[in-house]
């Protein structure tokens, strides 16, 4: 039984939208140009504020998702090859359905990209929050630095199988380039003698994993960020007593907690006496903040170290892991 | 509480056909009003029950009527079906006093009344009930194309917009001449 939507009044009408999912609401907007621009008002007037989008650009697969608060992501929008489409005559850039969402079937791997998103965001009144790309996905970096004024939320380099590794010049372009407020992601390959000499962050969280070996001493005591985390670190024991040194004198001052697990068996022998670090047998929680996953943790004993402005910390160190939660105020 | 009879005149206000939950009788006893829709059919509901419509509930809630005036003065709904009100009645009486549920299982069921519902539940301001009739209306689309979208929500084409809108503009600028040509005939 068909429902005349257009003549429910306005606040029935706000209210339906504001039940459809988004995957709907861009599917409904291609029924017609007037309900297009209608969408778009209700959008522009409410912004979906706590929605997240992300473009996704890894391997074939180019789509627009959306992050609803405590709910999975869903594709909105995606864009394929042409040739991924059967029989030979096809309008440029076709468009077509499947029961999820809306598909844009293009020539041009980076126009369908382009296209998707801007048509989401322009739907959605809503600015790209977060970016997932593999080496094929380098370009989206700028292209989305240039196209909106607000900062990355999130930026992922993910490693792609298909490919061996990023190359030496492509990931340190990426690195120099990304720019996001709240989390890195790098699941890369590189080559061994990879080495990044720039500055990553301000942002609050950095994970880089499984392969962290071209990460220096240097780096860390370059990288801004409220939490890190890495793996397979090929960092010594005398460069963190240097990074520690570097830490009590106001390095790294944002830094809460840090978690590095070593690629060998790594010896920590007596620190220097000069970083004036006691044993602790305290038990303390801490909470590693991440929006939407706050987790607490427990630290139990260790080492205790102090700031020249009285700011404590609690090393933990095995021999495959380095753990240091600072106690800020 | 259970539905209010059907068909009844307005001159022998519908009951409430239920016994009470519990032999236990309230302190103070339960105060009901009546309304009425478009066929005149009275239905008698008690305060509680009314409570979910924010527009009855502010009709009522200073009016401080004795059971005799409350059957004299039924609130008329003019703009609702009788159908329509006695679902509506049935539901308030469904959830007197009780939190509602996320998802409803007693919404009626008959689709083909569901845009008369969603305007009367509207009107009356009842919230939890126009929320679970939108739900309904918005999972009628889901894995529809929009073609199917358009054909399952009656939205016109982008050619059938703008016949309508060329239309409404002839119509327009024919009135606006009637009205000039009346105008000079008034001036002679």
């Amino acid at each position: 039984m068909p429902f005349p939507i257009l003549s429910t009044p306005h606040v029935v009408l706000s209210e339906i939208i504001s039940l459809l999912e988004p995957n709907e609401i861009v599917t409904a907007s291609f029924c017609s140009e007037n309900l297009r621009r209608l969408l778009k008002s209700h959008f522009h007037q409410r912004k979906p504020s706590k929605w997240r989008l992300y473009m996704v650009d890894y391997d074939s697969n180019r789509h627009v998702e959306i992050f609803k608060p405590i709910r999975n992501s869903t594709t909105v929008m995606m864009a394929k090859n042409i040739s991924e489409l059967a029989g030979t005559a096809h309008r440029p850039n076709e468009l077509r359905f499947s029961p999820e969402f809306p598909v844009i079937y293009s020539e041009d791997r980076l126009l369908g990209a382009k296209m998707i998103v801007d048509y989401v965001t322009d739907l959605f009144k809503l600015d790209v929050y977060g970016l997932c790309i593999d080496i094929n996905g380098i370009w989206a970096i700028d292209w989305i630095n240039n196209r909106q004024e607000k900062m990355l939320g999130s930026i992922a380099l993910s490693k792609n199988s298909n490919y061996n590794w990023y190359g030496d010049e492509i990931m340190d372009y990426a690195l120099r380039n990304a720019r996001a407020s709240d989390w890195f992601y790098i699941t890369d390959n590189v080559f061994d003698n990879f080495r990044y000499n720039g500055k990553l962050g301000p942002a609050d969280h950095l994970v880089i994993n499984p392969s962290n070996h071209w990460v220096t001493i240097g780096n860390l005591m370059n990288f801004d960020f409220i939490n890190i985390s890495v793996s397979g670190s090929r960092i010594s024991f005398s460069d963190l007593t240097s990074f520690l040194r570097q830490w009590r004198v106001g390095g790294s001052h944002r830094l809460a907690y840090l978690s590095l697990e070593f690629e060998l068996d790594t010896i920590f022998e007596n620190f220097d006496e000069d970083l004036e670090i006691v044993e602790t047998t305290e038990v303390r929680k801490y909470r590693v903040e991440a929006e939407g996953d706050d987790s607490d943790y427990e630290i139990q004993g260790g080492y205790s170290i102090q700031r020249m402005d009285g700011v404590k910390a609690t090393i933990n160190c095995d021999l495959r892991l380095f753990l240091m939660v600072v106690w800020h105020a | 509480m259970s539905s209010t009879e059907q068909g009844t005149s307005s001159a022998a206000p519908a009951e409430p056909t239920t016994a009470p939950e519990s032999a236990a009788a309230p302190e103070v006893p339960e105060s009901f009003y009546y309304v009425h829709g478009k066929d005149k059919v009275v239905h008698k509901v008690s305060a509680g029950a009314l409570q979910h419509s924010a527009l009855i509930h502010g009709m009522i809630s200073n009016l401080g009527y004795t059971e005799e005036q409350a059957k004299a003065n039924p609130f008329p709904f003019e703009n609702i079906d009788g159908d329509i009100l006695q679902m509506v009645v049935d539901w308030c009486n469904q959830h007197k006093g009780k939190p509602t549920p996320p998802e409803d299982t007693n919404l009626p069921k008959q689709k083909e009344k569901l845009f008369d519902l969603v305007l009367a539940v509207n009107y009356l301001e009842i919230k939890e009930l126009l929320t679970y009739c939108c739900k309904q209306v918005a999972m009628m689309v889901k894995g529809k194309s929009p073609e199917e979208i358009r054909e399952i929500w009656m939205i016109p084409t982008d050619a059938e917009d703008e016949a309508a809108e060329k239309e409404a503009k002839k119509r327009a600028g024919k009135e606006a001449a009637g009205e000039t040509a009346a105008a000079a005939g008034d001036a002679k």
